[in-house]
């Protein structure tokens, strides 16, 4: 374990990754404390000094804005990949490990879940929830959808680790089925599991944006995203008039947390899966 | 021209990521004669296999030559562009055998387009059609005594184990190469599919569509009965090379001896032996090696041995690379 | 049952699975809009009406549209004493659904009163016109740069792969936007928004295809470029993975053409990528419908926006629907064609038989 962590840090991917991400994280969790918005101004006034990234429609501090919508942006990516991982995994768990009927159905009901897209679902129910439709909602809205690509992939790697002899050995020394899956299964799945959390993050955070965009986001005092910060800009031709700032600064912050995301990924996949090095 | 392949203190090694070097072959000289038959043997990790691609000229990143020869019929395969070695190397002066058939063959491609692949690359000058090709496979496969048209239509899923290590032999030895090496060609095959595998190998030694081999195997009864001569593999280094009844049955070097004890052998000669095991492991090659690499685990190793770097030298007809051995 | 044709008996089967899983999909876009508010009260919320009466008739008018409430045979509105419509149960509220759908009725818009499905058929060739070609080239072209990234190494990869990696984290419609900014706006190289000139009327005349050749350029290149890049990043660690197999090893030992091994390499290394396709190309065509949403695309990414902003929710039941029929359509046809492509996979159905 501690070779393969002085081998991620030798890994450029993994550092530039690791760097982005903490900037990332730290400009979420404290930058709404630590910045004070300058007072409302006119519609749209190009950055500068009073506004270093300009306004928006409303004449909100962009910098301000950018800073919230990156935290609610992380909160639901990080809230939907938690659900979306640890529902997946278990499912994946259960269905690699009992095999036979129960593998059967888990299967079915993941490969179900996986040809109806999820994009379908969140548009349907979220168009349903003019009220209310918070943050919170809309993480849990995408984690319950997405989690049959964990469950597949975590089902494939469990049905792998099942015909190990040290999974036998356990067996025939009484351990029970939960034992097992918890103390022989899941440690050997734990980077791998960690991997796929990080794309599911990803996965939170795109379908976040998608969803904004076309108007279905989260709505309330606060609850500014980075793809509403977009949906607001393009319905007001922010681009068409030449207010850049009103998208490509939000689009650079999605564009950064996700390149962060999956260099993390790419660069733990070069060194758990050590055919990719070389 | 006396011999079909020279080996000149051969060196090779490996650059790991990290810029580390393995110096996986160290030194390894031989010769062999139109029509003979060598074996190779040592345990698995002692540099047989990169050996192999030494002697193909093959040099794939991350292995390199560090120095020495390689000739074939008296043509070095050393400091050669890859594409001159691909065109007039590969599969025509030296060929390749290699081991778990069924992971060599493309699984997506029939048997007969695998073998017309290799002769399209090989036969620039002459363009064949497709027509051609095929009709020459079929009399190629029809001298093995095979369901030809069944094997070269099939996908290699579709045979069986047997019949996919023949067709591998049938693949390699397409365009008669003068040197053929066989990279445990037996082994994963039941016992009456090694047989079948080892017949198909003598039949094509017999009808001169190969002459000169290179057995690679850690079985060392086989090789006995198969090879004329037979070289120990250690850490890298030759440490013994002698005629199959010198090694097999007389061996000199500690190594060989221990080998020899590990083996399981039916052999009468050898009777109620049991077999031992060797304590402990080969030396990493990252590292300068000082003194005799099996040193550490030699059962009659002296302290000198830890610093003085062991030669092969003449024993009794045979080379052995021990100051000690008798 | 078909034990002498395998393959076939393969196809039906799929075709079964597919077949339940459309009927699920049904009912989820049947309940899921049912979950949150009554959409039929949503809608009258947004609308004034001029006396309570109207209100009334215009309420019952679009319960009856979405089959909430029981009709006789000439499809009058049943009644309880107190004259109020009398409420479909939630199931025979389904059965209404899947009939109507299997007839091809998706309903009627409430925003402009024309059949859903007229809605959908105009806006579905552009949207096919756009999305299928930039799919399909985006992944030979994302699968051909992968695999030679992986089987060139080097240099080539080390430029490719950060790249191709960034690409890919980039979201369908922000690249439509830097692009569109650019393009359309700083630049004004390619039109900005539409799908043809709107001065000119929709025909076969050379010009009105010039002009639609014109626009087509900006989004086909958004959902291009960024499907490639992440159809690079896959095939390059599958290709990698392959080099290593002992078939590509062999390969290169028997002196094979290099473009021989490429070969190799990049139809083995294809058919995972294949089945990724199929099982992505939700993802995908949520995302390029966005993109058509950027660029104003008269496709069905537009008809659904149009649709959200004025909660004409029959519209929106109907785009979803198609969605997930194509999706599924899409993952039946990368089903089959795994089937016939890979040697394994139909000795593994011959041996299933058995």
């Amino acid at each position: 374990m501690f070779k393969l962590l002085k081998n991620l840090i030798k890994e450029p991917m993994f550092v530039i990754g690791t760097f982005l991400f903490l900037v990332t994280i730290v400009a979420g969790l404290f930058g709404t404390h630590l910045y004070t918005p300058s007072p409302d101004g006119m519609s749209y006034e190009a950055p500068g000094s009073a506004y270093w990234l300009g306004t928006d429609n409303l004449g909100q501090d962009y910098v301000a804005l950018l800073l919230r919508g990156l935290q609610n942006s992380l909160y639901v990516g990080f809230t939907a990949g938690i659900i979306a991982t640890t529902i997946g995994t278990l499912v994946g768990l259960f269905a690699g490990f009992k095999g036979g009927i129960v593998d059967d159905i888990l299967n079915m009901f993941t490969n179900l879940f996986i040809v109806i897209p999820s994009f379908v679902v969140l548009v349907l129910v979220s168009a349903s929830w003019p009220e209310g439709r918070s943050l919170t909602l809309i993480a849990v809205l995408i984690g319950v959808t997405t989690w049959p690509w964990t469950a597949r992939s975590v089902r494939a790697q469990a049905t792998s680790l099942r015909g190990r002899d040290h999974i036998a050995l356990a067996r025939i020394n009484g351990a029970s089925n939960l034992q097992i899956i918890f103390k022989h299964i899941l440690p050997y799945l734990a980077s791998y599991v960690f991997m796929v959390f990080i794309m599911q993050v990803a996965s939170g955070i795109l379908s976040e944006s998608a969803i904004s965009m076309i108007g279905l986001g989260p709505i309330g005092e606060g609850s500014t995203s980075l793809g509403v910060i977009l949906n607001t800009a393009k319905n007001n031709s922010a681009i068409t008039y030449g207010y850049w700032w009103g998208v490509f600064p939000a689009a650079i912050v999605i564009t950064v947390i996700v390149f962060a995301l999956y260099l993390l990924n790419n660069s733990m996949e070069g060194v758990f899966n050590p055919r990719l090095r070389k | 021209m006396a011999h079909i392949l020279e080996v000149k203190d051969l060196s090779l090694h490996y650059l790991t990521r990290f810029g580390q070097k393995i110096n996986a072959v160290t030194d390894v000289s031989f010769t062999m004669k139109q029509g003979e038959i060598l074996g190779i043997a040592g345990e698995s990790g002692c540099g047989k296999s990169t050996l192999v691609n030494g002697l193909m000229g093959l040099f794939i990143s991350p292995l390199y030559p560090t120095s020495g020869d390689v000739l074939v019929n008296g043509e070095s395969l050393m400091n050669r562009n890859p594409d001159d070695i691909r065109r007039n190397v590969l599969s025509q002066k030296v060929s390749m055998i290699p081991q778990g058939a069924f992971n060599a063959l493309n699984p997506t491609r029939k048997i007969k387009d695998i073998a017309a692949d290799v002769m399209a690359a090989h036969s620039e000058n002459q363009k064949l059609n497709k027509q051609q090709i095929y009709e020459r496979l079929r009399e190629r496969f029809d001298l093995f005594g095979m369901e030809t048209e069944h094997i070269l239509n099939s996908f290699p899923i579709q045979l069986t184990a047997g019949e996919r290590q023949r067709s591998v032999i049938g693949i390699s030895t397409l365009l008669n190469p003068k040197v053929v090496i066989a990279d445990e060609p037996t082994s994963a095959l039941d016992v009456t599919t090694q047989k079948v595998v080892i017949k198909m190998i003598f039949d094509l030694l017999e009808k001169n569509i190969f002459s000169t081999m290179i057995f690679i195997t850690h079985e060392l009864p086989l090789l006995r009965h198969v090879a004329h001569n037979i070289a120990i593999m250690y850490a890298g280094e030759f440490v013994e090379y002698g005629t199959s009844v010198q090694v097999v049955h007389d061996p000199r070097h500690p190594y060989t001896k221990a080998l020899m004890g590990a083996m399981l052998s039916a052999d009468a000669d050898q009777k109620n032996r049991k077999p031992t095991t060797i304590e402990g492991a080969p030396p990493s090659l990252s590292k300068k090696i000082e003194g005799c690499r099996f040193a550490e685990r030699c059962p009659s190793a002296r302290p000198e041995c830890r610093q003085k770097t062991q030669s092969m030298r003449m024993v009794e007809g045979r080379l052995v690379r021990c100051d000690y051995a008798e | 049952m078909l034990k002498k044709y395998p393959t076939v008996r393969y196809v039906l089967l799929r075709a079964i699975w597919y077949f339940l899983t459309f009927l699920v999909a049904l009912s989820l876009n049947f309940f899921l809009p049912r979950l949150g508010s009554d959409p039929v009260d949503i809608m009258m919320a947004q609308s004034s009406f001029s006396s309570p009466e109207i209100r009334k008739q215009t309420e019952e008018n679009l319960r009856k549209d979405f089959g909430l409430i029981i009709l006789d045979k000439e499809g009058n509105i049943l009644r309880d004493e107190g004259g109020n419509a009398i409420k479909a149960s939630k199931f025979s509220q389904l059965v209404t659904y899947v009939g109507q759908v299997f007839k091809g009725d998706l309903g009627t818009s409430f925003k402009n009163q024309k059949p859903v499905s007229e809605i959908i058929m105009q806006a579905l060739p552009w949207t096919i016109a756009l999305q299928f070609p930039a799919i399909l080239f985006g992944w030979i072209f994302g699968n051909s740069l992968g695999a030679l990234a992986a089987y060139k190494r080097g240099v080539f990869d080390k430029a490719l792969f950060p790249l191709a990696l960034l690409m890919s984290s980039v979201p369908f419609f922000v690249f439509g936007m830097v692009l569109v900014y650019f393009f359309g706006i700083v630049w004004e190289i390619f039109p900005a928004v539409g799908a043809y000139s709107l001065e000119l009327t929709p025909g076969f005349s050379l010009d009105f295809l010039f002009s639609v050749a014109y626009h087509y350029v900006l989004p086909f290149l958004s959902i291009f470029l960024i499907l490639a890049g992440g159809q690079a990043i896959g095939m390059r660690s599958m290709g990698i993975y392959e080099l290593g197999t002992d078939y590509i090893k062999y390969a290169k030992w028997l002196g094979l053409k290099e473009t021989r091994v490429l070969a190799y390499l990049f139809r083995n290394a294809m058919l995972p990528q294949l089945t990724g396709l199929a099982l992505s190309i939700g993802q995908m065509v949520g995302g390029a419908l966005i993109t058509e949403m950027i660029f104003s695309y008269p496709g069905l990414g537009m008809a659904m926006l149009t649709a959200i902003q004025t909660n004409d929710y029959p519209v929106i039941q109907g785009v979803t629907l198609l969605i997930t029929t194509s999706v599924l359509l899409a993952n039946f046809t990368v089903d089959i064609l795994i089937a016939l492509l890979d040697p394994r996979v139909k000795q593994s159905l011959a041996m299933d038989v058995k």
